[in-house]
Formats: structure tokens, C-alpha cells, sequence
């Protein structure tokens, strides 16, 4: 059984289809590309499964279960962590502070009346935190305020929120957007080695193709709402239709 | 070590000989990491807020040199403490969740009222009044809460006035064989405190000197067991996600949290303070006046709070001094026999000033001075 599947998704906005019948399926453990043309639907693809979107037609299916009617965050409680395309941080709090958030949540659940207790009872929330900034390296800048991040760092806080909500299943929308070459790298293997080391399934939307073909086991085309070509790297590359949609036609 | 280094209050209290021996060779700034440990402790927020109080009555009303600067007397120390209450819970929800309720005049008139209700017709137990009026208060909140919280932002601001104000049109007429209508409600009792100690009388030696009345004893107590249970809950989890909805609700909600009961949480929490802050209202002036659920009342808690500086847990209540101090000493013509008249000129003068001057309120000008005098010290 597949982690995570849609089934015939359709989203319109008012007569315009940005998915189109969409039918895809996440497989425990796998890391796969969603990539297609500007407009493409990728982000609306994205937006539909964190429950961020009602579809208008379709069911998604995580660990066997329709999360197609619950509400964001028990989405997130399921184990489906998103990390935004733009850093979506809390810009006031101190580095910690926004990881512990994140552990907070996963640890506790969407509400507790747990209000008279004090936070430094709470060892595994700080375990939490701990582990995740040391996993995106920026446990020695914990006390910073996010805010005075230098914009590659905030990225890295932005994917440690996600993946201190401890989730089954990440998805990333574009997590080297606008960032050096440097820093493109360093996110390039911070993904490696949380999949590695959390043996995580990840879903990246992402358009830098060197990344996308260095980092999926399988890549997903999305063109004008459709899913028009699915496979490996190497079959993806080959593939005519993919080329004359995506690429316009130009060799790789 | 390394281990505890995220539970800086457990560390301290553990091995507090052990890190006193090893700060004691780096003097200043030594003792200054020490004494911020010490003061996040509860415990010292506690004890400073007892000395507080405790201090607060003689210094206004007694003491010499200062209470003739200020001409204070008792009775607006009492009023000071109550609205204070009133503040620092109103400011779980401005401050720390970044919601602007405009109809916290239902929550604190309603505990008013249920207080004045009650000592009139059912129990004249001040304990018992006050516990009960917080508890319709709680419930108040919640209803209120849930038919507010449905919008955000302006939205919500607007849907809490409107809320607040059917329920001051209703006090004044439909139900006014209940509330005394456009006359307030009269009638009010309050029996002495534990079946013995009359409100009104002075308490015996030096707590008479320093505290004054009874009543001024029970108000100052329900303010510290306030300022205790607020600062455990900035301390708990809540503190926490709170300040997380305030400065990013959409990634709140994306890292798990039920963002809607939080936020109905804040308002309820906030609420209970205003309750309690309007049952001691009553207690304290034997009265309820209609104006009490009017939207200036509302109005007047947002004024302190910002004057006070939102997002401290005392600057609401030194907010509420200023603002008190002005409309009950300023308006009776001090420091000028002129002013009098003029003392919401001066209240609007003042709250522009710290406005514009210190984003931060009061509270934030008196951590800047702190900040910088610190600095000062160091550098020597």
C-alpha cells in the first residue's frame, strides 16, 4: 500500500483547472520530484494534499486514511509536514524557540488544557528541539532571533519547523529557491542526510533540474493540471513528451 | 551540565552553591546572569509582586514626601489593583496572541454584575461572590469567544463591540428588573471576609500601616494569585504557542496546532481575569454601574494595557496607575487648580508621548533604562 495517494484530484478556480484528474501515488521511503512548467499545478498539487485547499472533486489517502475532509492541522498531526516555499518562520523567537514550536506540536498534540503546566517539564519537547537543530546545524546560533538570520539560514529554520513536527511524510515546495550556489548545496545534502537519517519520504516540488535529478529515485510531470510522464530520472530525461512540454523542446 | 543547559531554572536550583562559587570571580557581569536567573524564577516574581502590594497603599496614600506627591489615598490603590487585573489578563490576548478584543466590557461588567446580583440577593460571602462571578465569567468568555472568534483581524475586533454592546442595551432596559437599568445596581452586600474580618476595617499594627483595610488585603491577594497563574501560563506550553500565533498563524497551524482553540483559549483565559477583575470591582465600591458594560470600558483597558506596554507581564497594571492616577487625581485640579477639567487632554498627552516615544509602553522604557545602565556598568 502506497503512504500517500490522490485519486482523480480535480481542482477548478472558476472555470480554469489547475489539477486536472490527477492520480498519484507516494511510496514508503521514496523521494520524489513534482516538476512541470510555471503553472503547471504543482503548488495548487501541494496545497490540496496539506489540506491548505478543498478539492473539487478526488480523495487523498495517507497510511490508508481519507484526509480529504480534515482541517490543516490534522493533517500535520498525521504525520504530513510541509516546508513553504518562502522561509515562514516566526520571525521574533529565538532560533530554539521556533524548533520547539514545532516539537511541541508533534509531542502534544493539536490542543491540550495543559495551560498551569510549566514548559520545563516537558524533556522531550527540548530532546526534540535539540535533535532537529543540530540535524540543519544551527544549534550554535539557538539564542539568535530568527529575524537576524542571514536568508540561507532561515531556509534551513523553515525545513527544521517541518521536520520537527516529526512527520512520516515531507513535502518541500522549492527549498533552494533563491538561494547561492553555496548554500543550494548545503540544502542539497541537508536533504540527503535527513533522508538517510529519518528515513523520511519526501515529495519536492522543485524547477532547478541538477537538483532534482540528483536528489529523486522518481519524478512526477505535471503539465497544465495532467500528470503526463512518471518515472526515473533517466526516463524522465529521455522521454519526447516531457521535453516538448517542459523543456520546449531543448536537449538536456 | 550540557544536558540541563535547556532548563536554566532546574540547573540553578539544583546546583545553586556550585554555580554561586564558580560566578563569584567574574564580579559584574556575574552577579547580573545570576540575577536575571534569579528573577525568571516564580518563586522571586511572587515574592517581589507580595512586596509590591504590600508597599504599594503606604507610598500612595501615607508614606511621607511620596504621598504628597502623588495625593493618593486607600481607596484608589484598591481601584488600581482591580483594573490591573483587569490589564494583565486583558493582555494574554492583545499582547501575547495578537488579538484586539473590543468587548472585554462584557466579560468585566458581567462579573460585576453577577457579583452585585449575588451579594444582593444570594450570598454575602466575598470569597463566594468573587468565585462564582468568575465562573459566569468563564462562561460569558467562551460563548463570546466562540461567536467572535469565527473572524480575524478587524473582523473579530468589530464582532467582539457589537457583541459587547447588545449585551449593554440589554442590561439597560429589557433587563433591567435584574440589572437596575440606567441606575445601576444597587443594593449590594458584601459580608465580611471568612464569616469575621469586615472589609472596611483597618488591619491590625503594621499590616494596617502598609496594607490599610481588608479590603484592600483581599483585592491585593487575588492580584498576586493573578500575577502567579498568568506567569505560569506564559511559562507552559500556552506561552509559547501564543506568541507562535501572534507572529505567524498560518505556520502555527501548519505545525500541528488547533489554532481556533488556542485562540478561544486566550480570550477564555483572558476573560476570567476580567471577571474576576469586575467581581472585585463591585466588592470594591458596593455598586455596579451601567457604564461598566459600555464600550468605553472596553476602550479603557486597551489604553492601559498599550500605556503599560503590551506583552510585559506589569506593564499593564502600572498602565492602569497612570491612567487611574490621572482620572482621579489629575481631574480633581493637581498639580494645577486649572487642570482639572482638562485631565482627558492629559491622558490623551501622555498616552500620545509613550505611543510615539515608546512603542513598548511604560514598561518597555523602564527595560531600556535597565538595558543601559547595564551596559554602562559593564564597560567600566
Amino acid at each position: 500500500m502506497a503512504l500517500l495517494e490522490t485519486r482523480g484530484l480535480v481542482k477548478r478556480f472558476n472555470g480554469l483547472t489547475a489539477t486536472d484528474d490527477v492520480d498519484i501515488a507516494i511510496e514508503e521511503g521514496e523521494r520524489v520530484s513534482v516538476i512541470g512548467p510555471n503553472g503547471a499545478g504543482k503548488t495548487t498539487l501541494i496545497n490540496l494534499i496539506t489540506r491548505m485547499l478543498d478539492p473539487t472533486e478526488g480523495d487523498i489517502v495517507f497510511q490508508g486514511e481519507s484526509i480529504t475532509n480534515d482541517a490543516p492541522y490534522e493533517v500535520v498531526q498525521q504525520g504530513i509536514s510541509k516546508s513553504f516555499q518562502t522561509a515562514s518562520i516566526f520571525p521574533e523567537l529565538t532560533v530554539e524557540e521556533n524548533a520547539e514550536i514545532a516539537a511541541l506540536g508533534a509531542e502534544h498534540g493539536s490542543f491540550r488544557l495543559n495551560f498551569l503546566c510549566h514548559r520545563n517539564r516537558y524533556s522531550a519537547v527540548d530532546d526534540g528541539t535539540k535533535r532537529t537543530l543540530e540535524a540543519v546545524d544551527l544549534w550554535g546560533q539557538r539564542e539568535v532571533p530568527a529575524a537576524d538570520l542571514p536568508y540561507g539560514d532561515k531556509r534551513r529554520l523553515e525545513i527544521g519547523i517541518a521536520l520537527a513536527s516529526e512527520p512520516d511524510l515531507l513535502l518541500m515546495d522549492e527549498p533552494t529557491a533563491g538561494m547561492s550556489p553555496e548554500e543550494t548545496n548545503a540544502t542539497v545534502s541537508l536533504i540527503e542526510d535527513v533522508k538517510e537519517e529519518l528515513g523520511l519520504t519526501l515529495v519536492l516540488v522543485e524547477h532547478d533540474m541538477e537538483i532534482v535529478f540528483e536528489v529523486s529515485d522518481r519524478i512526477i510531470v505535471l503539465n497544465r493540471g495532467r500528470v503526463i510522464a512518471e518515472g526515473t530520472p533517466e526516463e524522465i530525461q529521455g522521454d519526447p513528451d516531457v521535453q516538448e512540454a517542459y523543456l520546449g523542446g531543448v536537449e538536456l | 551540565m550540557s544536558d540541563e543547559s535547556a532548563n536554566p531554572t532546574e540547573t540553578e536550583t539544583d546546583g545553586g552553591e556550585t554555580v554561586s562559587g564558580g560566578t563569584g570571580t567574574t564580579s559584574l557581569s556575574g552577579i547580573r546572569t545570576r540575577w536575571e536567573r534569579v528573577r525568571e524564577r516564580e518563586s522571586t516574581v511572587i515574592v517581589l509582586t507580595i512586596v509590591g502590594v504590600a508597599l504599594f497603599p503606604y507610598l500612595l496614600a501615607r508614606a511621607p514626601v511620596v504621598s504628597d506627591l502623588l495625593q493618593g489615598y486607600q481607596e484608589l490603590a484598591s481601584l488600581i489593583l482591580v483594573w490591573g487585573i483587569f490589564a494583565i489578563g486583558f493582555d494574554l490576548l492583545l499582547g501575547r496572541t495578537g488579538l484586539l478584543s473590543f468587548g472585554h466590557a462584557a466579560i468585566w461588567g458581567g462579573g460585576a454584575y453577577a457579583a452585585g446580583w449575588l451579594s444582593a440577593n444570594v450570598v454575602q460571602s466575598p470569597l463566594l461572590i468573587v468565585g462564582i462571578a468568575v465562573l459566569f465569567a468563564v462562561v460569558l468568555s467562551v460563548v463570546l469567544g466562540v461567536l467572535s472568534l469565527r473572524r480575524g483581524g478587524i473582523y473579530f475586533a468589530i464582532l467582539t463591540l457589537a457583541f459587547a454592546q447588545m449585551i449593554y442595551y440589554m442590561a439597560s432596559a429589557p433587563l433591567a428588573f435584574i440589572t437596575g437599568g440606567d441606575n445601576g445596581l444597587t443594593g449590594v452586600e458584601i459580608g465580611p471576609l471568612l464569616g469575621s474580618f469586615d472589609l472596611g476595617s483597618e488591619l491590625p499594627s503594621i499590616a494596617g500601616t502598609l496594607l490599610g483595610t481588608w479590603r484592600y488585603a483581599f483585592i491585593a491577594a487575588a492580584l498576586v494569585v493573578s500575577v502567579a497563574v498568568i506567569h505560569r501560563i506564559l511559562n507552559s506550553p500556552y506561552g509559547i504557542v501564543f506568541r507562535a500565533i501572534n507572529e505567524n498563524e498560518r505556520r502555527a497551524e501548519f505545525v500541528g496546532f488547533d489554532v481556533r482553540r488556542y485562540k478561544l483559549a486566550a480570550f477564555v483565559l483572558s476573560g476570567t481575569f476580567a471577571g474576576l477583575g469586575g467581581a472585585l470591582f463591585t466588592v470594591h465600591g458596593e455598586y455596579v454601574p451601567l457604564s461598566s458594560l459600555y464600550w468605553t470600558t472596553s476602550g479603557e483597558v486597551v489604553i492601559m494595557t498599550v500605556l503599560g506596554g503590551v506583552g510585559s507581564l506589569l506593564g499593564p497594571l502600572i498602565g492602569a496607575g497612570i491612567y487611574l492616577w490621572v482620572e482621579y487625581i489629575v481631574s480633581g485640579g493637581y498639580p494645577f487648580d486649572w487642570i482639572g477639567p482638562y485631565w482627558h487632554l492629559v491622558l490623551g498627552l501622555i498616552f500620545v508621548t509613550v505611543v510615539v516615544l515608546f512603542p513598548q509602553g511604560v514598561w518597555g522604557l523602564v527595560e531600556d533604562g535597565r538595558a543601559w545602565i547595564t551596559t554602562r556598568l559593564e564597560d567600566r
